[in-house]
């Protein structure tokens, strides 16, 4: 068996071996992780065409008043365009309560939940050096990034934020509960909870769908995989990990006695 | 297209609470509120010349209403005839209109969460029917119409006998509901009852003040910075190999 030391760090990769890492592909998401991203995606975009049709107060739309009959026209009513938002949101907070309870060991342990949201010294430097860049005033080269990188993870930091504040206003406005004030407070929070997190998710749109240096990621969210030269080249720290584990996996395969799992 | 009002003939009124009582019946307002009620202003002026009277307190369904623009949803809105009316299918229950009612006609109720209000009992109105504090008052101190029949009642009241609106130099807005009686008995009602000017409440205002234009600001900026990204991309083409 072909066994090449893995590198401790990235090192300069010969056209063979880039075009050989771009043939092999990682697995990066599980399959309940890839389908609750689109079941995420498509309930957010509906909500908020839904959602940004349900403020009509002049002093609080955002959207312009054909928008407001537009939407509330194509569900009947206004009435129905709410029941819809408030089903949907529902639905979403149950389907996300089941991940959670079902889900819990596998996707919110505190290790999963560092890699996924906390940073590291590494991501700092890698947001500063990556500013940096952006701006043409470094040549420095970016720190190594573990599975997620550190803009990754300042969204999902928003994100896992934001999340609950939207299910929980979102609860008590439907409920009509604890009393008026809650209500009305509720509801602002609801508005500014969404309003950032859309300010985000423009970008997550745009980097995953569009910027072309991050393509396999998009593609990462359908298929579940990331080919090789990808990982190397945007998240070494979480390439070399699951190398070991693989060639872990392949001796365990090969042998007859298993040994004890050991990480790194 | 007909216009609703109202004419309360202070004068015919005892305060015996009746219309109170068969508006609550009639549909189930819930303890602790009313959508009419008939409080007392209280002895008002100096000795020897005092005066008091009751004074009905309900929605004016006012031609401009300030509970609608103030509803969040649109739950609130007002009615082809002018009356204010509220969807309760909409209403979430935060409470913006009752801080915008001058008069305190609305209330939440409890039971449901959302806000209520007279609507010059429209179900009825549909069979046919007068409202029940209009049907039930002993006096016949409530007359109900239609402004727009010269032949009505509420008609020959308001503009031929000089029932007066509840309106004062902060707040008028149309009120649909008149008052009759003898100047000594509006003055302490207008003493006692003037309109308070619209209140917003705090998440409103800061809605209106802040927020939406933060939400705005932030979700422009960032579309614009992807959309620089964008084209500075379609600028440069995108490689066939990664370097």
């Amino acid at each position: 068996m072909n066994q090449q030391p893995i590198p401790s760090h990235p090192v300069p990769l010969t056209a063979e071996a880039a075009t050989a890492l771009e043939q092999l592909t990682i697995k990066k998401h599980d399959v309940a992780i890839v389908l609750l991203h689109w079941f995420n995606a498509s309930v957010w975009l509906m909500e908020l065409l839904s959602g940004l049709a349900l403020i009509v107060a002049p002093a609080y739309r955002v959207m312009p008043q054909w928008y407001l009959i537009m939407i509330a026209s194509a569900f009947g009513s206004r009435a129905n365009l709410l029941r819809v938002h408030v089903a949907l949101g529902l639905t979403w907070i149950v389907v996300f309560t089941v991940y959670g309870v079902f889900g819990y060991r596998n996707y919110l342990r505190k290790e999963v939940l560092v890699n996924e949201i906390g940073l590291d010294h590494d991501d700092w430097q890698w947001l500063r050096i990556r500013l940096l860049l952006i701006l043409n005033r470094t040549k420095e080269a970016l720190p190594e990034q573990g599975s997620y990188n550190a803009g990754q993870k300042l969204f999902a930091l928003l994100v896992y934020t934001a999340l609950p504040v939207i299910a929980i206003t979102g609860i008590i406005m439907t409920f009509h509960l604890i009393g008026t004030a809650v209500v009305a407070w509720a509801m602002l929070l609801h508005f500014v909870a969404v309003g950032i997190v859309v300010s985000g998710l423009m970008v997550h749109a745009y980097m995953g769908a569009v910027f072309p240096e991050e393509r396999p990621a998009f593609f990462s969210m359908i298929t579940g995989r990331v080919n090789e030269l990808f990982a190397y080249k945007h998240h070494f720290k979480w390439w070399k990990q699951a190398k070991i584990e693989q060639r872990h996996w392949q001796q365990e395969f090969h042998s007859t006695t298993p040994s004890e799992p050991k990480s790194d | 297209m007909a216009r609703y009002a109202m004419v309360i003939k202070t004068e015919r009124c005892v305060g015996c609470q009746s219309c109170t009582i068969a508006c609550k019946s009639e549909w189930n307002v819930p303890n602790g509120f009313a959508r009419t009620r008939v409080p007392e202003t209280g002895t008002r002026g100096t000795f020897p010349n005092l005066n008091t009277c009751f004074h009905v307190k309900q929605c004016n369904h006012c031609d401009r209403p300030t509970c609608v623009p103030a509803c969040p949803s649109g739950a609130t809105y007002q009615g082809e005839d002018g009356t204010v009316h509220i969807d309760r299918a909409l209403c979430i229950g935060c409470g913006a209109c009752v801080a915008a009612c001058p008069y305190g006609a609305r209330y939440i109720d409890p039971a449901a969460g959302k806000a209520d209000k007279c609507d010059f009992c429209a179900p009825r109105r549909e069979q046919g029917l007068a409202p029940a504090c209009v049907l039930t008052c002993p006096g016949e101190a409530k007359v109900f119409g239609n402004l727009e029949d010269p032949a009505s009642d509420v008609y020959r009241l308001v503009y031929r006998e000089g029932a007066r609106r509840m309106v004062s130099n902060a707040v008028a807005i149309g009120p649909n509901v008149y008052y009759t009686g003898t100047p000594e008995h509006l003055e302490v009602q207008a003493a006692s009852f003037a309109p308070v000017p619209p209140r917003t409440i705090a998440p409103g205002y800061i809605w209106g003040a802040f927020a939406k234009k933060l939400v705005l600001i932030a979700v422009s900026a960032s579309f614009a910075g992807q959309a620089i990204a964008f084209f500075r991309q379609l600028a440069v083409g995108e490689k066939r190999f990664e370097d």
